[in-house]
């Protein structure tokens, strides 16, 4: 879009200024992680550490308990597949929402909706043993498979709303070239999508990465445990290890930060393809 | 054991299965494990990185002695979710064979017949021998005469850890058992008065704040209670089958007055506000940093306090630990802390599970923990012996604590709390009341007897449920089934009557095919735990034993007796009303000036998304800091480095609510808890401002050289262009914003847990609470289907009103 010229610098000090009191949590978290655990005692939360080092990623990632390496694999390997199956399902079932007419249509998107209305505590018990009696505990398949079936309410209400906003006419006229509606929407919608699929799969894969209740209730085996459980295990009933526990989680922030961007720069694709003709 | 709970789930799931799963399941039972030899047992335990280590080890040494027993080591560190996992796997027949439980958390599975009775094993195995044990722990495992605990550790709760030097400073003699307290100070008694020295061990700096104290506790209520308890107070009537609540009885409010004497008025002791907000800090660490001369706990203290003062090292100073003082009548009662092993009732190989009980909580097992200064045997024998005591060849990181013979003879001084499993939900409620006194903004006496009406009210309700008759499974299986149909009855009775052309009847079957994983989702994974959790919702359901049938009864007490009920509602609401339009107001703003084309923008968008990137828990442990009363940021800003400034007003409109002369407690005060927990909401508004921004995006850039064009001011485009365009994205972020904050949990329960007086109690920590804290799942089934009800109307009225949204591509 088209800026004036006088109102770039505002832009620029907002934007600065805001990013400076987003960052200033961060700031803390960072220098936690590179104090030693007398100095967050003693010092105060906001002060740069004296003698800033790497000791505690280094424990952190010499932990015998927390075998950083593979539990790192874990979590990518559910997370890519997890947002692969959303990417899919929830765009197919997206589409049917959005571009397509069928009987009872709007009642099935309350349908639909009404699933992300209930907390998930309640469920939770049942949902556990419906897949002990598949056999799918201690296994991935809980963490991954839902996500090939549907992929979730919240994501599918998400690529109905940009699928909605697209130009009618489109599909219309690859209709009536006779186009099936599989190639109307691989072909005309998809590819017209990149700034919607870029917010699912970002939110489908931080979201993936970052759960916790799901792995501990499905997950037994320690060789098949993720980042965020082995995050845990530096609070404890009666201590939270301070330095190791900042360190542990700016170690699993920072794969998220390069998906994240990464992703973004779909994220200005979508605008080349939709508005750059 | 098979309850009538899980008969019902099986044949649920079966008639899944049945159904058309078998494919699927087919393919799953490949990743299943093959039962063959040896014996696999699983252990399941909640240690921290140390305790790890040492089990670990013991586990391959007894694997090496004990040939065909395998051990799999299930450990998950936090304590709040190993019971709720625990509670899973047992409702799915999955649990595991060895679990580790205490004596605060045994019964609820030893009273619903969850665990395996020990006596008979202890009985038949030739040279066992239990009386070895220490009588007081084996007593606090056994529940109606049986023992299903093997002690591995006990812990008084009544270690008194002092700083040497600061005693030699004041020139006190170290203290040694023959101390005693009062209810007031006794100068004539000089170091045997516990208070006496509790006052010369306190000083005060110029300013007349304290800059040093004489005493804490490792958490406020240890303290008052094991003063009440030494002077004769009981807290229920009968510990395993209370009936009455015994916390507004003279001798407890006294003792209660005497602690939040000490702790707001005389300020030997920190009180609450003190520790947590002002310092930011725990007791433990008070006493590292010698801000404390005196610090209560049980032995579990040490292998930090050890880590933190190595001898040698700045930092480190002369400790040892010593008895908690008796009364002044000599009468000394502690509460311990105790643990052990169990095998679950469902366990295939009991004879291998007794063999690991023995081992872990045995000799091996204790001598191991003791070496590395874990925790204190449960056999006496080796509680008293070099591995636990400090002897001539104990290495010097060691040494600490010297005196380690008063863990042995304050077992004598054990009582255990109240054994029965409707304590925890009590003294929950109880102390929603009593935390006030801690923080100094209540009179102890009233507090103690609004927060014992309270306990016993629920006490009443919760015993009454102990009559029901069961949940009748045939008749809730025909229920979810007619709900079901009924379902899908109402979906398709939509425009029955259109015909269809055969345009449309091909549209309606390519959509069929479109929405098929979603259907196969739906009708798998998400409709049958939803209807049973509706089911569960007329029952009384521990999760452990067999539902029974409550009725209206959940509902009923919601809406009349439940204390919680509107109190957590009007707080999710408020939040709701004030979060939601803020972070959509802010996420627009935002995604506005991040679509501009100003340079570094990838920077910005990633900047401003990082926080929804962080571990919910590690920010929220950050975001207490930034609330911080004295040395937050938030505070710093408002009333500048000195303290007297009064940044945009705001010192003075807080003033309000803050103590005369005081910072605000951010997230103390129950006047801003929540706007503090709404504040750091808006720090969130990363997730918005992605999904209006990939909205913006979608705008067509040629709409706003049209606009332009026709003499549009910026105005005029962002009303006529942008608005309409984006509506479909506000509308989204509107609903699910509305979703999701009346379903906020994480922050609240990590930084604040309902408090201060329940100003934070959001209705999911109220559910939560209810669900895992009480075990009455029926109950909690029915708050969330009542919260489902409210927000399933909110949701239609937004869509009822939903014209303002504009859809380019809309059909109909």
């Amino acid at each position: 879009m088209a800026v004036p010229r006088l109102t770039k610098p505002v832009v620029s000090a907002v934007l600065i200024a805001g990013s400076i009191v987003t960052l200033v949590p961060f700031y803390m978290m960072l220098a936690m992680a590179l104090k030693t655990p007398n100095e967050i005692a003693t010092t105060s939360a906001w002060s740069w550490p004296a003698h800033a080092n790497l000791d505690n990623f280094h424990e952190v990632l010499s932990n015998p308990n927390v075998s950083f390496g593979l539990f790192f694999r874990n979590s990518l390997f559910i997370a890519v597949v997890s947002t692969i199956g959303v990417l899919i399902s929830s765009g197919l079932a997206a589409f049917a929402f959005a571009r397509l007419q069928f009987r009872g249509r709007d009642r099935w998107f309350i349908v639909l909706l009404s699933t992300m209305m209930l907390p998930g505590i309640v469920t939770m018990i049942p949902t556990y043993v419906l897949f002990k009696y598949l056999h799918w505990v201690d296994t991935f398949m809980p963490l991954t498979v839902p996500a090939f079936l549907g992929g979730g309410a919240f994501n599918i209400f998400l690529l109905r709303q940009f699928f909605l906003s697209m130009p009618r006419e489109m599909d219309e006229a690859a209709y009536l070239d006779g186009a099936s509606y599989g190639t109307i929407f691989w072909r005309l919608i998809v590819p017209n999508s990149g700034a919607a699929f870029a917010t699912v799969g970002v939110f489908t894969f931080i979201g993936s990465w970052r759960d916790f209740m799901g792995p501990l209730l499905y997950l037994n085996d320690p060789d098949k445990q993720t980042l965020e459980m082995g995050l845990r295990t530096f609070q404890t009933l009666n201590n939270t290890q301070w330095h190791l526990l900042m360190a542990a989680s700016v170690l699993v922030m920072l794969p998220l930060i390069v998906i994240f961007f990464i992703g973004q720069r779909f994220l200005i694709r979508g605008i080349v393809m939709t508005g750059g003709k | 054991m098979l309850t009538r709970l899980k008969v019902g789930l099986l044949s649920k799931v079966r008639r899944f299965v049945s159904k058309g799963l078998l494919p699927l399941v087919g393919a799953a039972l490949f990743c299943g494990i093959a039962q063959a030899e040896p014996v696999t047992l699983r252990f399941t335990c909640h240690e921290g990185n140390e305790a790890l280590k040492v089990l670990s080890g013991l586990a391959r040494q007894f694997e090496a002695s004990h040939p065909g027993i395998r051990i799999k080591l299930e450990n998950n560190a936090d304590y709040g979710t190993y019971g709720q996992k625990l509670l899973a796997e047992f409702a799915a027949d999955d649990a595991p064979d060895v679990a580790a439980l205490g004596n605060e958390d045994f019964v609820q599975f030893a009273r619903r017949d969850a665990l395996l009775p020990l006596d008979d094993f202890v009985a038949q195995t030739p040279g066992f021998d239990l009386s070895a044990y220490y009588p007081q722990i084996v007593k606090a495992h056994r529940y109606r005469g049986k023992l299903y605990v093997l002690p591995r550790d006990i812990a008084p709760k009544g270690i008194l850890y002092y700083n040497k030097r600061l005693f030699d400073e004041a020139g006190i003699p170290y203290p040694d058992s023959s101390w005693t307290w009062d209810y007031q100070a006794r100068p004539e008694l000089k170091e045997k008065d516990f208070l006496w020295v509790m006052q010369r061990l306190t000083k005060f700096g110029t300013n007349g704040k304290p800059t040093q104290w004489g005493f804490t506790s490792g958490w406020p209520e240890l303290l008052p209670t094991t003063l009440a308890v030494s002077s004769g107070a009981r807290y229920v009537d009968d510990y395993e089958n209370p009936t009455r609540v015994l916390f507004s009885e003279p001798k407890m409010i006294q003792a209660f007055e005497l602690a939040s004497d000490l702790m707001n008025h005389k300020h030997w002791m920190p009180n609450n506000v003190d520790i947590t907000s002002v310092l930011q800090t725990n007791s433990r660490a008070l006493f590292e940093q010698q801000k404390v001369a005196m610090f209560m706990s049980g032995i579990w203290e040490v292998p930090e306090l050890r880590k933190s003062l190595k001898p040698g090292t700045p930092g480190f100073f002369e400790w040892d630990i010593a008895r908690f003082p008796a009364f002044r009548d000599g009468n000394l009662i502690l509460t311990s802390g105790g643990s052990g092993y169990a095998i679950m009732a469902s366990s295939r190989h009991p004879k291998e599970a007794w063999e690991l009980l023995q081992y872990f909580a045995g000799p091996p097992g204790m001598k191991a923990l003791a070496e590395a200064g874990l925790s204190q045997p449960a056999i006496r024998a080796i509680a008293r012996s070099d591995v636990w005591i400090p002897g001539p060849n104990t290495p010097e990181s060691m040494r600490y604590p010297a005196n380690r013979i008063v863990t042995d003879q304050e077992v004598d001084a054990v009582q255990f709390e109240p054994t029965s499993d409707l304590w925890t939900g009590i003294h929950n409620i109880l102390n929603s009341k009593v935390e006030a006194i801690y923080a100094g903004t209540a009179e102890p006496a009233t507090a103690l007897r609004e927060g014992t009406e309270l306990a016993q009210n629920r006490l009443d309700v919760l015993r009454k449920d102990e009559r029901l008759p069961l949940f009748r499974w045939p008749i809730g299986a025909v229920v979810g089934v007619v709900i079901a149909i009924g379902i899908l009855v109402w979906v398709y009775s939509a425009g029955r009557k259109e015909k269809l052309s055969a345009r449309q009847r091909r549209e309606q079957r390519a959509a069929m095919k479109f929405l098929a994983p979603w259907f196969i989702g739906l009708a798998f994974f998400t409709v049958g735990p939803m209807i049973l959790s509706f089911l569960m919702s007329f029952s009384d359901w521990d999760i452990i034993r067999p539902a029974k049938w409550r009725g209206a009864g959940n509902y009923v007490e919601a809406l009349t007796t439940d204390p919680r009920f509107f109190v957590s509602l009007k707080v999710t609401m408020v939040y709701s009303l004030v979060a939601v339009p803020l972070g959509l107001l802010g996420a627009l703003g935002l995604a506005l000036l991040l679509n501009q084309r100003v340079k570094g923008m990838p920077i910005y968008r990633t900047l401003f998304y990082l926080p929804t990137l962080a571990s919910m828990m590690a920010a929220s442990l950050i975001w207490q800091r930034i609330f911080q009363p004295e040395g937050g940021i938030l505070n710093n800003v408002i009333y500048g480095s000195d303290g007297k400034g009064n940044f945009l007003g705001l010192a003075s409109f807080l003033g309000h609510y803050a103590k005369p002369g005081e910072p605000i407690n951010w997230l103390g005060n129950e006047h801003t808890a929540l706007s503090s927990l709404v504040i750091m909401s808006l720090w969130g508004i990363g997730g918005g401002m992605i999904i209006l921004l990939a909205g913006l995006q979608g705008v067509p850039e040629f709409y706003y050289e049209a606009a332009v064009l026709d003499g549009a001011n910026a105005w005029q485009r962002f009303k006529a262009v942008t608005w309409p365009l984006i509506t479909p994205s506000v509308f989204f972020t509107l609903i699910t914003g509305i979703i999701g904050s009346l379903q906020v949990f994480t922050q609240a329960f990590v930084m604040t847990n309902g408090g201060p007086n329940d100003a934070t109690r959001f209705y999911m920590l109220h559910l939560y609470d209810q669900a895992f804290q009480s075990l009455r799942m029926g109950y909690a089934s029915a708050l969330a289907w009542v919260l489902f009800l409210i927000i399933l109307v909110l949701t239609m009225i937004q869509f009822r009103m939903s014209r303002w949204v504009y859809y380019e591509g809309s059909t109909s």
